[in-house]
């Protein structure tokens, strides 16, 4: 059984795949809208760029966001002096893992939004809806199911992130210390036992992730059958 | 349209969801956080408890490479006292204006050893027959400082030349100590004191400390460290933390 840290650890990549995967969510909606039903080179390039985490190693993300946000950088040198730190501290921890699980939510909600018959919005818009007032009347509650499928793969994804988070937030057990790299990190220093516990215990909680998101499209497709 | 309602609202209990999973209080910010290296987890660990039971603060142990840990504080980690393995990196945190010149204190030593598997134990008459192992656990020698007081000794003996193809490096002293109980690595260089702390690894060769590179452990408090984290870096120094150091077999360097 998971000791009372590692129930902490557990609790804390939760927490930061829910604020992580909450952060994009309006994000990852948002351009999925952006890209529905257009053609064009333009949108090869924004859909191979909001892919591009899926692919790149996840270390080479985070030598982007750690050149980013670093207090070295301009960027991080103004948050620090807001008092924003990301770097090495759990905001980072959200933000690589949101970085990595945002193309998930993306390509999950463009399939959604392109699988509503454009007949439906195109009614919508010759009934005196506007552009936003059809995707929010018409497209979306239609398509809810593949956005809301594509929100849990991207939760699943943000609870195992570790190479983007390594290298932004770094490995601080209390602070930035997720599931993924406390794993890493016990046997590293040869406790064998204890990453079988928390690999057991991350296993269980991406079944439940996956299941459910499994669950909801499948009742998608059933729908549309 | 029936469904509209409805899939806004399952939209919607997901975002209220994911942000109540979120808005957790986050860590507490009144503890005091120490960085320190790999090598001094067991001894500060114990140093910690006891201070804990007897001044009611709390302390927070990051222990990892000293190279790591400097990197971090030098990005802004939230470090309140850094206990470094080496002068090279409590320098760069030091120029970075992290640290003040005036709260350094040398404090510990410590010696390299040559481990083998305590199962499979293999004998070395003399350094160069460390040359003999196909394989040999190191601390990243580019920037760990137990990898590169290992590559400093094997250096001054000449044998660095025909070991360095052969080396695998770690990212700390405790993963190559770990890598021979394992025995996926026949041998490894650590610390005297790691190689105390555990009962899988035997200790085949011990570098007399006059042939080895100059081994010291600096601590100081961050120069933005607050009063509590203060005490207990000068807790780090006092006669009943040494006593504790000594137990580990660190050797304890006289107060300036």
């Amino acid at each position: 059984m998971p000791t009372r840290e590692e129930w902490a650890v557990v609790l804390f990549t939760l927490r930061v795949a829910a604020l992580g995967t909450a952060m994009i969510l309006p994000l990852g909606v948002a351009a999925a809208a952006l890209l529905a039903g257009r053609r064009g080179p333009g949108r090869t390039v924004l859909d191979t760029v909001f892919s591009l985490p899926l692919v790149l190693p996840p270390t080479a993300v985070g030598v982007v966001l750690l050149d980013t946000f670093s207090r070295a950088t301009p960027l991080g040198s103004a948050l620090a002096a807001a008092g924003i730190q990301i770097a090495f501290d759990w905001k980072g921890v959200v933000l690589a893992t949101a970085v990595m699980s945002f193309p998930l939510l993306v390509r999950s909600a463009l399939t959604a939004f392109e699988e509503v018959d454009p007949r439906l919005v195109g009614l919508a818009r010759t009934l005196g809806c506007g552009p936003l007032q059809a995707f929010f009347r018409v497209t979306l509650p239609l398509a809810w199911r593949g956005v809301l499928a594509g929100t849990v793969l991207a939760f699943a994804r943000a609870l195992g992130e570790f190479g983007a988070t390594v290298m932004l937030a770094g490995n601080i057990p209390g602070r930035t210390q997720t599931l993924a790299l406390a794993i890493f990190h016990e046997t590293q220093l040869g406790h064998d036992d204890r990453a079988r516990v928390l690999a057991g215990v991350t296993a269980l909680l991406a079944f439940l992730a996956l299941w459910s998101a499994e669950a909801v499209g499948r009742a998608r497709t059933r729908r549309a059958a | 349209m029936s469904l509209a309602p409805s899939g806004a609202r399952h939209l919607l209990c997901a975002a209220v969801l994911l942000i109540a999973l979120a808005t957790g209080r986050a860590a507490a910010a009144a503890e005091t956080m120490v960085f320190a290296a790999a090598s001094l987890a067991d001894a500060l660990t114990e140093i910690g408890r006891a201070y804990e039971a007897s001044s009611g603060h709390h302390v927070v142990f990051n222990f990892g490479a000293t190279s790591d840990l400097g990197r971090q504080i030098r990005a802004g980690a939230p470090a309140d006292v850094f206990f470094s393995a080496d002068r090279a990196q409590m320098d760069a945190v030091e120029q970075a204006g992290l640290v003040r010149a005036a709260d350094r204190r040398d404090v510990l030593s410590n010696a390299l050893v040559v481990v083998v598997p305590a199962r499979t134990p293999r004998r070395i008459q003399s350094p160069s027959d460390i040359a003999a192992f196909d394989r040999l656990a190191l601390a990243d020698p580019q920037a760990v400082p137990a990898g590169v007081y290992a590559r400093r000794y094997l250096e001054s003996i000449g044998l660095w030349a025909r070991l360095r193809d052969r080396i695998v490096p770690t990212l700390n002293v405790r993963a190559a100590l770990s890598a021979v109980e394992s025995e996926n690595v026949p041998a490894a260089v650590v610390y005297r004191t790691d190689a105390a702390v555990s009962s899988r690894v035997r200790v085949a060769f011990e570098v007399p400390r006059e042939a080895g590179p100059p081994i010291v452990y600096v601590l100081a408090p961050l120069a933005a460290a607050s009063p509590a984290a203060r005490l207990f870096a000068d807790e780090l120094v006092s006669a009943r933390a040494a006593a504790v150091y000594r137990k580990y077999g660190f050797i304890v360097l006289p107060p300036r």
